[in-house]
């Protein structure tokens, strides 16, 4: 345990700085929300480890949303403010799914009811901002259903597959899921989805013929995605002759691209980037003004973690008993690590690109609550080393 | 079981692997920053960036006013400095040092402003070119390639530039490719006297013509010169001779055009043609035709000014560079330093070499340099081509005892060497000279 100790230390110390830099150059009324976002982070990892989880992913999250709230403070305070609150229930959200009793009911039912309720709702009650019709609104808070939906849904099929129960009824649970979310024109969570179903059966039980069904189904569903959806086949094209399109289909990502060639191996150094030509800039694009601003060094790290934490987290599955928890163990975290793939496979020009949040780093509450509940349920799931 | 997992873990390993390629491919290898589309591009045109100075600190490229407009000292700079136009883009030292320049870092190169703009003068609106050097160092005190496109004044008259038959672009020093005529015979000279092949007082018998297996190869003119020493054959430049002399050579003679630069890569600041040296000479036609610079052979003028620079420099061939630091924010970085090529003679047959220079302006073909007190040594060169009148070239150094600096000056087209090239590059020579001096006075 002493490294870990020592990566909270100079974590520490690194915040510190940040602190310091923002009282020297912003001035700015918000120097206190890093330090108590450090605080309740210190909370989060010792609650964890005393309650005999293993608590190394905190600290590797901490840092990530760390970057992204001080590339929101950079691009618009208030935005950071809003990501502060998102912290503060994200973290409630990690102890729910670290002591809620979520896995443990063998209730699959509730799971997929909850999954296509959600969407439901949406689908009746919600409302559009931006492109897609995936807002609720309780009050005065606002939040995007789908975050969780596809969480719930995960959980389920990892449910059922590892009971070796899957069959029709699964199938058609997820066809209605990823129906609802065609309908809201809502694809990047559908393609996560679909991508968890089909690897965690192969997981379960691995076959040629399967995976040859899964992949001839992919490519009918692309060809079919691009045939009936205008909004699919231009991210298609602009995927492909990005050159072409430069100042309309084209025009996000040649912008992400030139602003990460235009950082370099160090960056331009905080604030002195061009975010503000690149559309997104603080949900999907966040990463490329971290790559324009602080350079490979940036990004490189930002990956790292996320491969640091897939390790742990498969770690953390290999001493869970039960092959029940650990198939849910695995969807948890294919959906998380799926959606960086998607996400920064999309901005490096290596998939067509689908609109999604960068975990734990882009502005959204929706998805950092979401995310932080994730994260607790994968934890609740290990047992740390005695 | 574990097994399965591992393979999982190493799944999304492979895909991390192949982001943080992705990663590694647009951060460093990926060129965009001149791309059309990316707005860093014109917004670099919209601040402010770092001067590009002569070797006394005098301005050759500033950026001026509140819109940051470029603005170059003199219009024959753009074959030097080259130009930053935001719908032309960069060419030159904007473009090789554009990074530098764009963090804000100011160049210093080794021109003289006041001599490029007498040179640039002087060789007026002729079509041709002239490089004046300093023999000891290597370092190009001016550089002009007429005639030439003007860096402030792109917008205008750009339509025009593109419909100029005369190719303003092209930069004749390092791109244009020329036979070099009469000026190639230094160098047969010194290759011969190396190999003790000649003596500069052997007497020879020049009756104006050669026969060479039933072909004939004659003097500038048909012009018999009659009993004359070596060193008067060079001074009056003597075909007949020279033919002689490189048939003596025989295969050597590419060998030693070859150990002066002639044929390769100069490795100048701008980029630069290699020229031709052909591998073998068929015939001993061909061998008598490359001593008197005609034939296959092909030079840039830098090549030449490499040449006459070694003369000057007794035999020791510096590199040429237009280059010396760059200097802003905290750091001053040396960018060349005098650099030694080759020893392409031995000191005594340059100092030879260069007497028979001398005499040729004395009393040679070189005799319009006579400029009062002034020490020269010259060759001049009247080079044929296929079509058009002969190109005209002169090349020389003063003082020649203790030289300061090296010219050599191509007019294209322009005739006799003697007669069209030579006047210009004596007054280059004179008036660098004094400029180089009152500079040494004021300081």
């Amino acid at each position: 345990m002493q490294p870990l100790y020592r990566a909270w230390l100079e974590f520490t110390l690194w915040l510190g700085a940040m602190v310091f830099w923002l009282l020297l150059t912003q001035g700015l009324a918000i120097w206190w929300q890093p330090v108590v976002m450090w605080f309740v982070l210190v909370l989060l990892f010792g609650v964890t480890k005393w309650s005999g989880h293993p608590a190394q992913a905190v600290p590797l999250v901490g840092f990530a949303v760390f970057i992204g709230w001080l590339f929101l403070v950079r691009l618009d305070p208030n935005w950071a403010q809003q990501q502060f609150w998102g912290f503060l229930v994200g973290a409630l959200a990690y102890l729910i799914g670290l002591f809620g009793p979520l896995l443990v009911f063998d209730a699959p039912i509730l799971w997929a009811c909850g999954s296509l309720g959600l969407l439901l709702m949406t689908l009746l009650f919600g409302h559009q901002v931006g492109g897609a019709k995936a807002w609720l609104t309780l009050g005065t808070v606002r939040f995007q259903p789908v975050e969780l939906s596809r969480i719930f849904l995960v959980v389920y099929l990892a449910r059922q597959f590892g009971e070796r129960r899957s069959g029709w009824k699964t199938l058609l649970v997820l066809g209605v899921f990823l129906a609802l979310l065609l309908w809201q024109r809502d694809l990047g969570p559908a393609l996560l989805v679909f991508f968890v179903f089909c690897s965690l059966s192969l997981y379960v039980h691995f076959s040629w013929y399967t995976l040859s069904v899964y992949v001839v189904t992919s490519i009918l569903g692309f060809v079919a995605a691009y045939t009936w959806f205008p909004h699919f086949s231009n991210r298609v094209l602009a995927w492909v002759w990005p050159w072409d399109y430069s100042d309309s289909k084209g025009y996000q990502i040649l912008q992400g691209l030139f602003a990460l060639e235009a950082g370099g191996v160090a960056g331009k150094g905080l604030g002195r980037g061009l975010a503000k030509v690149i559309p997104a800039n603080h949900t999907d694009y966040l990463l490329v003004v971290i790559g324009e601003e602080f350079g490979l060094v940036g990004t490189f790290s930002l990956i790292l973690v996320y491969l640091c934490l897939a390790f742990w987290a498969v770690q953390l599955l290999m001493d869970v008993e039960g092959e029940v928890q650990r198939t849910i163990g695995l969807g948890l975290i294919l959906l998380l690590h799926g959606q960086v793939f998607l996400v920064v496979g999309g901005i490096l020009r290596l998939l067509p690109f689908t609109g999604m949040t960068l975990p734990f780093v882009s502005y959204g509450s929706s998805s950092l609550v979401a995310q932080f509940l994730m994260l607790g349920m994968i934890t609740s799931l290990g047992r740390a080393p005695k | 079981m574990n097994s399965k997992l591992r393979k999982c873990f190493l799944g999304i390993a492979l895909g991390y692997v192949i982001i943080l390629c992705g990663l590694f491919y647009w951060h460093l290898f990926a060129d965009l920053g001149q791309h059309p589309a990316n707005p860093r591009y014109y917004l670099m045109f919209r601040q402010a960036r770092g001067s590009i100075l002569d070797r006394h600190g005098d301005f050759l490229a500033s950026s001026a006013g509140e819109d940051y407009k470029r603005v170059y000292a003199t219009a024959s700079l753009a074959h030097v400095v080259g130009y930053f136009h935001q719908r032309y883009g960069l060419t030159g030292l904007e473009r090789l040092y554009h990074e530098e320049l764009f963090s804000g870092r100011s160049l210093y190169t080794t021109l003289d402003l006041e001599i490029q703009i007498m040179v640039e003068e002087v060789l007026g609106d002729r079509v041709g070119c002239a490089i004046v050097l300093k023999p000891s160092t290597g370092e190009v005190l001016a550089l002009v390639s007429s005639p030439t496109v003007d860096g402030n004044a792109l917008d205008e008259f750009w339509p025009d530039y593109l419909e100029d038959l005369r190719s303003p672009f092209l930069n004749r020093i390092t791109q244009g490719l020329y036979p070099p005529g009469s000026l190639i015979k230094p160098i047969v000279y010194g290759g011969a006297l190396a190999q003790k092949l000649v003596d500069p007082a052997q007497i020879w018998v020049d009756q104006g013509a050669l026969q060479i297996q039933n072909r004939t190869l004659s003097n500038s003119g048909g012009k018999a010169l009659g009993a004359i020493t070596t060193d008067q054959a060079l001074a009056f430049s003597s075909n007949v001779v020279f033919a002689r002399l490189a048939m003596d050579l025989g295969d050597s003679l590419l060998e030693q055009f070859l150990a002066f630069g002639l044929g390769s890569q100069t490795n100048f600041e701008l980029s630069s043609q290699r020229g031709y040296v052909p591998p073998k000479a068929s015939s001993p036609y061909a061998l008598a035709q490359l001593g008197i610079g005609q034939g296959e052979l092909l030079v840039t003028p830098l090549h030449m000014a490499m040449v006459v620079a070694a003369i000057a420099n007794r035999g020791v061939m510096m590199k040429p560079y237009l280059i010396q630091e760059l200097r802003g924010g905290l750091q001053m970085r040396q960018i060349n330093r005098p650099q030694v090529l080759a020893e392409v003679m031995p000191e005594q047959v340059a100092l030879i070499v260069r007497d028979a220079m001398v005499l040729a302006v004395q009393e040679g073909t070189a005799h319009e340099a006579v400029v009062p007190d002034l020490d020269l040594a010259a060759k001049t060169g009247t080079a044929q081509v296929g079509q058009g009148k002969d190109h005209a070239w002169f090349m020389g150094f003063a003082p020649s005892h203790q030289p300061e600096v090296a010219v050599v000056v191509l007019v294209e087209h322009g005739g006799f060497g003697g007669t069209v090239a030579t006047p210009l590059g004596a007054q280059m020579i004179a008036k660098a000279i004094e400029i180089v001096d009152s500079e040494k006075g004021k300081r």
